[in-house]
């Protein structure tokens, strides 16, 4: 009965598939939910005043999508680093590396997934600078916002798996994920573009894909051409896939020959 | 051909601990185990924890490298063709976890039934089938935290079902499973065989193994020390009888006067509450031995306030018990070296 | 050894010895990650956002984000300090010594203490070093003693948290979600002031409002004199928060012991 089709056929399924059931699992925890919102809220709120004292009324809107974003890489930089630790925890890392599809196909809809629900931040963000502020949404470029926050939660959701393949070798990512989500905040511009930062930065800040993102939103939010930075931002996103499918390869063949990584 | 082959497999671990003064160990948790199950049989591996059964079983479902040796598939090998082994075998262990449980039966079926790629013009035809088999049909849209473990075990077996394959690998099935539930699930499985696949299972209940399996393997230490039938295995123990004795309060102390008698191959105590049953395995060169242990043992704890004391024939779980008790000591398992 | 001198060197080593055992950041990799590394990046950002605007001001951010980046030591290890004895199933054990539990647990919070004030110091080192933030050196001394009294009421704070979690489940949620609340309540980013009248509120009774402003008047050169009023508010409520850990300690333990649950704590 298996009359299989052949991997690039079955690919898109593959990927819907997987996706949908990650966004439906992680959205069923209410509490996990609310909890990754509050610290986007407390930074768009925090935004709101630092727009308003900064005498950047007109760009209160950009403060709250700001936020918004950064939640996004909060979600992508704990639920993708953790995101083979937390698969194991629940027993299933075992049957999923069973299956005879490639390790990085069943993990790539996983960190796309804590992006996407890191896209809930985001919405969260706005309807509350809106309730809250009085923020007009008045996007210079409606289109062109809703197409760079597709872009930018699939581009942040393949460096999520290469997130995902590093930190399972590092004893302590609890730590580097703790400490990784300012120095992402301020290298990709979120609140305030990168001209601030020192000139040593630029090419880190250009490595990111958040930052091109980060560019986009802003262009589409206040004026300006969005698409140009779309498209630079899901280019280094796919180079961040090619990287996390080498990692994730490389780590699946370690975890079978030195059962260092034990897989259950 | 064979449904499953494993030839000559060896598999070591190396672990480290401590900060400083780093220890390296080498672990041989698999050290030359070979054996062959041919398409329709159901294998029971059998071995106390840390035996090498599941580490076994990991090489085979290609989710462990082997050091040495090679093992096959319908004749693919694991290590070089893992995919295509991979759309030939199940794996179904036993426990609770193991499933999205925030999502619904039918939603985890359909995501592993993806992965597993089940054809996707017959996946929920081939849901329903498998539902209906394991007897979740009508549940199938409730969360999977809700379920009993006897349901999640079901469905775990449902789950390994999909891509129907040939080659169904169950690693203690039954564990923590109620007793009723228990006997559905060996229904379940023996309906398997019956269909034609080849099964290898795992499990701690002699019961379990001699209802179900046509052969069995005993692993100690990493290796295996015997292979057959069931009544092949409790012919290791034709030579001998069993001495069942109950008593209250025996200490180590007698218990090794028991085992210093000649003709005595091991003493197992089994603790019932306040009561101790004494297991006695004893061997036998003539038809007045059964009776002469029984005696021996009357009186060797006759200061004690003891019970029935009965001879009977051994048992697959007296064979078991005395295979590994026989082998356990021997092979040192392990050897540290300090780096 | 006398009564004083006894309870002396069980809040000193009795402290620093449950401080390792408790401390769930004990690996240096972990210690430095998320006591120096990540506040360390907080001030940075919240810097380069206030350039970036032109608001605030680099002293007002560096000096407000060093004082609050010893809330971590302070109320994670406060919290730790009694929350973890029931993780580990040890919480009985400690009840029923005869010390006083208020000795106990002060111990306990101590190396917390001087674990904050050493991050917000060297949060100051940083600024100087990596942002170019000069303040005359004879304002040093009040700063270090201000982001001391910062820190014994975080820790204290976090003594209060922990007792609560001796009741609650899901207290390190409560004390992530407080922790997160701070950064817009104690006017470390956004002034005091600016804030609505019920958040200013609530920023008043949380640990480091009053020790940031204290900190404000010292490197604003308004002498330690005007920086008084603010420490000593933030001494009492230091008081006031050890003093309420204290009670829910007394009051869990007794009801504990007449309902006979201390394993169910």
């Amino acid at each position: 009965m298996n009359a299989r089709r052949s991997l690039p056929r079955r690919l898109p399924r593959l990927l819907a598939v997987g996706l949908r059931t990650h966004i439906v699992y992680l959205s069923r925890s209410p509490l996990e939910i609310l909890v990754a919102l509050i610290e986007p809220l407390i930074f768009a709120t925090i935004a709101v005043y630092l727009f308003r004292a900064g005498d950047r009324p007109g760009e209160l809107l950009s403060a709250a999508v700001g936020a918004g974003l950064m939640g996004i890489w909060a979600s992508v930089l704990f639920g993708s680093g953790a995101a083979i630790q937390n698969q194991r925890w629940m027993g299933v890392l075992e049957p999923l590396a069973a299956a005879p599809v490639p390790l990085v196909l069943v993990f790539l809809p996983i960190t796309l997934a804590s992006a996407a629900v890191g896209a809930y931040a985001l919405l969260a963000t706005l309807i509350w600078g809106v309730l809250l502020f009085g923020v007009p949404l008045d996007f210079a470029d409606p289109l062109a916002f809703v197409a760079a926050v597709p872009a930018t939660v699939l581009s942040l959701g393949m460096v999520g798996l290469l997130l995902a393949a590093s930190f399972v070798l590092l004893p302590n990512a609890n730590a580097l994920a703790n400490s990784l989500s300012y120095p992402v905040w301020m290298m990709s511009g979120m609140l305030v573009p990168v001209d601030v930062l020192p000139a040593w930065s630029a090419p880190l800040s250009a490595a990111l894909p958040s930052k091109w993102g980060a560019d986009a939103l802003r262009a589409a939010v206040t004026g300006g051409d969005a698409w140009p930075p779309i498209l630079i931002c899901l280019a280094v996103g796919l180079c961040y896939l090619v990287l996390g499918a080498l990692m994730m390869t490389w780590v699946e063949r370690r975890a079978r020959d030195t059962a260092t990584l034990a897989l259950a | 051909m064979y449904a499953i082959e494993a030839d000559n497999l060896h598999r070591t671990y190396r672990t480290s601990s401590g900060w400083i003064r780093r220890t390296r160990r080498t672990i041989t948790a698999v050290d030359g185990v070979s054996f062959q199950v041919p398409p329709g049989e159901l294998f029971g591996l059998l071995g106390p924890n840390g035996a090498g059964k599941t580490t076994t079983i990991k090489i085979l479902n290609t989710l462990l490298l082997p050091t040495g040796g090679t093992a096959r598939i319908h004749g693919l090998d694991v290590t070089r063709h893992t995919a295509e082994v991979r759309r030939r075998i199940g794996y179904v262990f036993g426990g609770d976890r193991g499933l999205y449980d925030r999502l619904s039966a039918l939603d985890n079926l359909r995501y592993f039934a993806e992965l597993y790629e089940v054809d996707p013009r017959v996946q929920r035809r081939r849901i329903e089938e498998l539902l209906e088999l394991v007897g979740l049909t009508g549940r199938q849209k409730e969360r999977v935290e809700g379920y009993s473990r006897g349901m999640k075990q079901r469905l775990h077996i449902a789950r390994g079902l999909l891509h129907d394959p040939d080659v169904i690998f169950l690693d203690e099935p039954t564990l923590g499973v109620d007793p009723v539930a228990a006997r559905d699930l060996r229904a379940m499985i023996a309906e398997l065989v019956r269909s034609g696949r080849t099964v290898l299972l795992t499990t701690h209940y002699m019961f379990e193994a001699e209802e179900l399996c046509d052969r069995i393997g005993v692993i100690t230490s990493g290796r295996m020390r015997a292979l057959g039938t069931p009544g092949e295995l409790k012919r290791h123990a034709q030579d001998r009888v069993v001495v069942e004795a109950e008593v209250y309060g025996v200490d180590e102390e007698q218990l090794d006067a028991l085992r210093a008698e000649r003709g005595v191959r091991g003493v197992t105590v089994d603790q019932r509450g306040m009561l101790q049953v004494i297991v006695v395995q004893c061997d036998i060169d003539g038809d007045a031995e059964p009776e002469r242990f029984r005696s021996f043992v009357r009186q060797s704890l006759a200061h004690l306030k003891l019970g029935r004391v009965e001879v009977r024939e051994p048992t697959l779980e007296d064979a078991y018990v005395g295979i590994v008790t026989g082998q356990e000591a021997a092979a040192p398992e392990t050897t540290a070296v300090l780096s | 050894m006398n009564g004083f001198a006894s309870t002396a060197r069980l809040v000193v080593v009795g402290g620093m010895t449950s401080y390792r055992a408790l401390f769930n950041w004990t690996t240096p990799s972990m210690y430095i990650g998320t006591l120096f590394a990540s506040p360390l990046f907080q001030l940075l950002f919240f810097v380069y956002v206030g350039r970036g605007l032109g608001v605030a001001g680099d002293e007002f951010l560096i000096v407000g984000n060093a004082v609050l980046s010893c809330s971590v030591a302070g109320i994670f290890g406060g919290t730790m300090a009694i929350a973890n004895e029931r993780r580990y199933g040890t919480l009985g054990t400690v009840l029923l010594s005869p010390r006083s539990r208020a000795a106990i647990f002060l111990g306990r919070g101590l190396p917390y203490v001087l674990n904050g004030a050493l991050v917000s110091v060297t949060m100051l080192g940083a600024a100087a070093l990596l942002l170019g933030w000069r303040t005359p050196v004879d304002r040093l001394p009040a700063l270090v003693l201000t982001t001391l009294v910062g820190a014994i009421a975080c820790t204290a704070f976090g003594l209060t948290l922990g007792s609560v979690g001796l009741r609650l489940r899901d207290i390190w949620l409560v004390t992530n979600i407080t922790s997160a609340l701070m950064l817009l309540l104690t006017g470390v980013i956004v002034p005091s002031g600016e804030l609505p009248a019920l958040l200013r509120g609530i920023g008043s009774v949380l640990p480091l409002t009053h020790s940031v402003a204290a900190a404000r008047h010292i490197t604003d050169g308004d002498g330690f004199g005007a920086a008084g009023p603010d420490l000593l508010i933030e001494v009492g409520i230091a008081v006031a928060y050890t003093l309420i850990a204290v009670v829910l300690l007394r009051v869990f333990e007794t009801e504990a012991r007449r309902r006979a649950v201390l394993d169910a704590m």
